[in-house]
């Protein structure tokens, strides 16, 4: 066998005779698959043989490999014969299969190695890991590139280490990776756009692009000059892929998309007047701040911070949640904002009667110090550790330390009603089984004597900290597009890079340089040319661009819903324990009682809410809008718009550009009007105010109504 | 086969964690991921001796040494009220109001060596209903949503339904795949599935005319962008539901005669039983039955037998549930559905050996009982058995997640297939589990 391994030593560059074992013989294991979480590596291993996941743990792995079995997985006298290789290869029966080709070079490695002794050797460092392809522009569906991955141990020289490193894509239908070839990996692109391949090797994740541009022209940006440079980095792309942009919206849908974003609230028909009517240049400015200054704002704008903290009732107390509500509500007043990294420090550091002081109630949030750490990851961090909880996070840097040293941040809180730091109080990570150490994730101990609380909540905010900032940005900017840059919020890894990198880290920088202001970042993002382009993509475009050549239509929160069925009909839903009129924005606690809100899907605040994706409401939801009193009860009542308009005797044509002025924002067209007009006044079916009312029914229920576009 | 088509839908259907796993395995070659992906899938979900599951849940915790389980040698503050008798199976003693069940012992497998560390009623009901002790990480889905996913919805009716209210969600599965939940009481005469029909003053001719409308607004708004828009399939489904009375008929009890109706018992546990018998009928694989109260921490006589003070007769919560269930497994086995369609009956965890000084029993999940009838298990026989008081198992412990695998492998769920959560990590069905020996 030697010579094969030898041969392709040779190809690939340099190789040491005696592979490495945590350099050379672990990536083997994990470009065959064997230490997955499906195999091997699982928790709990598999067949008796058990790996550490993607080989984070060579100790470990060496110890299972060397010397468990009394030894018997290896056979150094006749190294073609070890159980190891005899399993892999499938010579004997393995459960999961062939995963080593018996001639093929892994199997050769493993081979050479045991020859030499099976040693553990040092720990060597991977300096520099990077992937180039040629080209990355590709010029038509199903051409292929080749992909190099280039690695350096310890600042050597660097080698070719593609054979062994594992190549993903993030959308497998637009790109198909082939075989790795002495070439290097083969790579075919099968939809045009911009496509992200992931290469791991070791422990490190690098992402490449790959473009396949439309055919057409670059798109003409000419009546559309870039407002700021959001629209600079994102015509970028446009450019790039020579994707046609949508026309601007007209005023009627910016204002309403720009309210509904910005308040949760539909726009007074009358401010809609008001805007369409405005021949002023510089009217979206002013709209804009407008809203950003309005009494909606902090209103909406604390549910939504309720929703990035998973706020709820710790056991039904209502008064800490009163608290931690009225402190954030006070956090987003108009006229003494507060900085998010101040917010940040404030929710990190509190102490003290969590029934008094609003921030005291972040810990409560969380059981215990592993859950703050979690929760801290998603708020403040915009990842996701609990798969650090167990074993080092697969697809990012974090280890099982930094979770751990996270938590042992926050053992030493109490978190009854009254939040201190106690004398004592600690978490063990289990990798060791000793107490945490006190860490800053992915940075260092926190050896300062005092409370390790500040420390980190002076490293998180702090202008360098490239995690916080980015953050909270694509939040902001999925307030407004429906989706951020990076897509779940709070899963920022490597592997999930943004759709605009280069933009995200602008915004970042741009939010930290203006005070970490919310209110400014909003603006500015509200102002691009790209939230104001029409919802309706050229014809040409891809279904699914996410390079915002127009506005993505989204779903607002099941609350602003709530409310703007009450709006539109003209009939409060009575929430129990609320004023008559309260707002579903209002109910920040999803412990309150609110039948309707929970059918239409209210997120129960158990793992994350900005994360839950599309998938729209479900059956019972559905059933209820169609049969349910959530609208039949309202619809028709004397005391709503329809009863009130019926008893002024107005016509059918001023009641139906009445709903579509407070429903959709803006008049009926001619043909929307005389369709109507047509199909209320025809068909055996009842009195008028029935066809009406299921003239109304259907407008809550269309789409231009329920989404935000 | 809808079990082969729902299966060829999920191996097709590709997902970029699949890629996840494609790309560590690339050594393999596209070709040999592919096959064995296809072996996994045929493993995943085999043609079920099960086709269908009836759960009855009794929430709170009922007590071993009242149902399946009686000490009739022990001293009475363990003993408790009540006294065994005797079945056609030697050995399957079961409690004196328990009759019904007692006369069709052939067709029961009780399991009196269910042992779990877990006493409080939140975290047991999870362990109990999901085979995974509960996790602050992760939220592991309930059999049925596992069932639901797994078959997918084969027809009009979902998948999954809870009669009249549910415990034990989808977990880390899509929010589809939560239970359908009827609402109501079924042995109220005015019975009926929330929201399932039309809402009073419109008639299907306006249910029609509102569906109408509201294709014209969605076609007149969007044009171009409606090729964006997927087609809304929970509204065709709600839809359909609405206005199909063959889907109607399956909720409506009204149907039933007189006698089978009384045949089940008047009460909640009966009705609903009955419901879930119509509901298997129809081909739907999981329905679970909520039956309150079973938490006795007092006068187990009041709550069990007579369910009021001073009652003739008692229509406590097992005589009730004796007719309920003798009505419906001898209502499948006479109607042939009883071999494809399991029946389990449990709670979260048993009571306390020692009477309290309020004549009830504490929680005790140390050792409890359980009982499955059908869908391939076999009848007619006890499986383990506790120590002398009914204090811990006394030999072939069987743990929640025996349960789960066994459920799983008895409906057709290969115990290892692996669901994917929300951020792509693989979870097989069950861990840790094995086949409760002897039960098929």
């Amino acid at each position: 066998m030697t010579p094969v391994w030898l041969l392709l030593a040779l190809l690939a560059g340099a190789a040491p005779p005696v592979p490495h074992f945590s350099t050379g013989i672990i990536p083997v294991l994990t470009k065959a698959g064997c230490n997955s979480g499906a195999c091997h590596g699982a928790a709990a291993g598999r067949g008796g043989f058990h790996l550490s996941l993607f080989g984070a743990d060579p100790d470990a792995d060496h110890e299972q490999l060397v010397h468990a079995l009394q030894g018997r997985r290896i056979n150094l006298a006749h190294p073609a014969a070890s159980l190891i290789l005899k399993k892999s290869t499938a010579l004997i029966d393995h459960g999961g299969d062939m995963a080593l080709t018996p001639d093929g070079p892994g199997a050769a490695l493993i081979e050479s190695w045991i020859a030499a002794g099976a040693p553990r050797g040092v720990n060597r460092l991977l300096t520099r890991f990077r992937v180039v392809a040629a080209p990355t522009v590709l010029a038509k569906p199903g051409a292929t590139t080749t992909l190099q991955a280039i690695a350096s141990l310890d600042g050597e020289p660097e080698r070719d280490v593609t054979a062994w490193t594992v190549f993903t894509t993030t959308d497998p239908a637009s790109v198909t990776m082939g075989p790795t070839t002495a070439q290097g990996a083969q790579a075919t692109v099968n939809r045009r756009g911009r496509h992200a391949v992931i290469a791991r090797f070791l422990n490190r994740v690098e992402s490449l692009p790959l473009i396949l541009p439309l055919d057409g022209p670059p798109p003409d940006f000419r009546n559309e000059p870039a407002e700021n440079w959001i629209d600079r980095e994102l015509n970028a792309s446009l450019t790039e892929l020579r994707l046609p942009v949508s026309p601007q919206a007209d005023d009627a849908t910016f204002i309403r998309r720009a309210t509904l974003a910005l308040t949760g609230t539909l726009p007074n028909p009358a401010d809609v007047d008001l805007y369409t009517g405005d021949r002023s240049s510089g009217k979206r400015a002013a709209l804009v701040d407008r809203l950003l200054r309005g009494a909606d704002f902090p209103e909406y704008w604390t549910l939504k911070l309720s929703r990035v903290l998973d706020l709820r009732s710790p056991s039904g107390e209502k008064a800490g949640t009163a608290a931690l509500v009225g402190w954030l509500r006070d956090s987003l007043r108009a006229d003494t904002p507060m900085p998010m990294d101040r917010w940040a420090r404030e929710l990190l550091t509190a102490s003290g009667d969590s029934h008094q002081v609003g921030p005291a109630n972040f810990p409560r949030l969380s059981g215990d110090a592993r859950g703050q750490a979690e929760l801290v990851g998603r708020v403040f961090l915009g990842v996701r550790l609990q798969c650090a909880n167990c074993h080092n996070h697969p697809l990012d840097a974090w280890t099982q330390d930094d979770y751990h040293g996270l938590a042992a941040i926050f053992a030493r809180l109490e978190r009854s009603r009254v939040v201190r730091i106690a004398s004592r109080g600690e978490v063990t990570n289990p990798r060791t089984g000793q107490p945490a150490i006190p860490r800053l994730p992915g940075s260092r101990a926190v050896t300062e004597p005092g409370d390790p609380r500040l420390v980190l909540a002076e490293w998180l905010t702090h202008p360098n900290n490239p995690h916080f900032a980015r953050a909270q940005v694509n939040r902001l900017w999925r307030a407004l597009f429906g989706r951020g840059l990076v897509e779940p919020v709070d899963d920022m890894r490597a592997s999930n890079p943004a759709t605009h990198p280069a933009l995200l880290d602008r915004l970042a920088h741009d939010f930290t340089k203006n005070g970490h202001d919310l209110r400014f970042m909003l603006r500015q993002i509200a102002l691009s040319q790209a939230f104001g382009r029409s919802s309706l993509p050229r014809p040409e475009v891809p279904k699914n661009d996410s390079f915002y050549s127009f506005y993505p239509t989204h779903d607002p929160e099941p609350e602003v819903l709530a409310d703007a069925i009450s709006w539109v009909t003209g009939v409060p839903d009575p929430y129990p324990g609320q004023p008559l009129g309260t707002r579903a924005i209002s109910l920040c606690d999803p412990g309150s009682t609110a039948p309707s809100l929970d059918i239409l899907g209210r997120c129960q605040r158990q793992a994350g809410c900005d994360m839950a994706g599309g998938g729209g409401i479900g059956l019972p939801a559905r059933l209820h809008l169609l049969n349910g009193g959530l609208l039949n009860d309202r619809i028709g009542t004397p005391a709503g718009r329809l009863g009130k308009l019926l008893a002024a005797d107005k016509s059918d044509r001023e009641i139906i550009a009445e709903f579509y002025r407070v429903a959709l924002s803006r008049n009926p067209t001619p043909p929307e009007a005389a369709g109507w007009l047509a199909r209320l006044s025809q068909g055996p079916l009842g009195d008028r105010q029935e066809r009406l009312e299921d003239f109304i029914w259907a407008l809550l229920n269309c789409r231009e109504f329920t989404s935000n576009h | 086969m809808p079990t082969n088509q729902i299966a060829g839908q999920r191996c097709d259907g590709w997902k970029r964690r699949d890629f996840l796993r494609l790309g560590t395995v690339g050594a393999l070659g596209l070709a040999q991921f592919l096959r064995l992906r296809a072996q996994a899938c045929g493993a995943g979900v085999k043609e079920p001796q099960a086709r269908r599951c009836i759960l009855v849940w009794l929430d709170g915790g009922p007590s071993h040494l009242e149902t399946f389980d009686l000490k009739p040698e022990v001293p009475v503050d363990v003993r408790g009220p009540f006294h065994p008798i005797r079945t056609t199976v030697p050995g399957l003693d079961l409690c004196e109001l328990l009759p019904g069940l007692a006369g069709m012992a052939r067709h029961l497998a009780v399991i009196r060596s269910m042992t779990s560390p877990l006493g409080e009623h939140g975290i047991a009901n999870q362990y109990l209903l999901t085979g995974y002790k509960p996790s602050a990480a992760l939220q592991y889905p309930s059999y049925g949503s596992v069932l639901s996913y797994v078959r997918g919805a084969n027809g009009l009716l979902p998948p999954y339904v809870a009669i009249p209210e549910f415990r034990g969600g989808a977990g880390y599965l899509d929010l589809a795949h939560r239970p359908f939940v009827t609402g109501g009481d079924p042995s109220k005469a005015d019975f009926q599935v929330r929201d399932l029909n039309l809402y009073p003053g419109i008639t299907p001719g306006r249910m029609d005319r509102r569906r109408d409308f509201l294709a014209e607004f969605d076609r007149a708004q969007a044009g171009e962008q409606s090729r964006l828009l997927p087609p809304d399939s929970a509204f065709s489904q709600a839809h359909r539901l609405t206005t199909s009375a063959e889907a109607k008929r399956a909720f409506h009890l009204g149907e039933e005669s007189a006698k089978t109706r009384a045949r089940y018992g008047p009460r909640p546990i009966g009705q609903s039983c009955l419901l879930a018998r119509r509901l298997v009928e129809r081909d739907v694989p999981f329905v679970s039955i909520h039956n309150g109260g079973w938490d006795t921490h007092d006068s187990l006589t009041l709550q069990l037998r007579d369910g009021y003070s001073g009652a003739k007769v008692g229509v406590g919560l097992l005589p009730s549930l004796d007719l309920a269930l003798s009505a419906l497994i001898g209502d499948l086995a006479e109607r042939g559905l009883l071999d494809q369609t399991l029946v389990v009956v449990m709670g979260e965890f048993g009571r306390t050996p020692k009477l309290n000084t309020r004549g009830g029993r504490d929680h005790w999940p140390r050792v409890f009982s359980l009982l499955m009838a059908g869908g391939g298990v076999r009848g007619g026989q006890v499986i383990g058995s506790s120590d002398r008081v009914g204090e811990s198992p006394h030999d072939h412990p069987v743990t929640p997640a025996d349960l789960a695998f066994s459920l799983y492998t008895l409906l057709g769920v290969d115990p290892s297939l692996e669901l994917h959560t929300a951020d792509g990590r693989p979870v097989p069905v069950n861990q840790g589990g094995a086949m409760i020996r002897g039960l098929v």
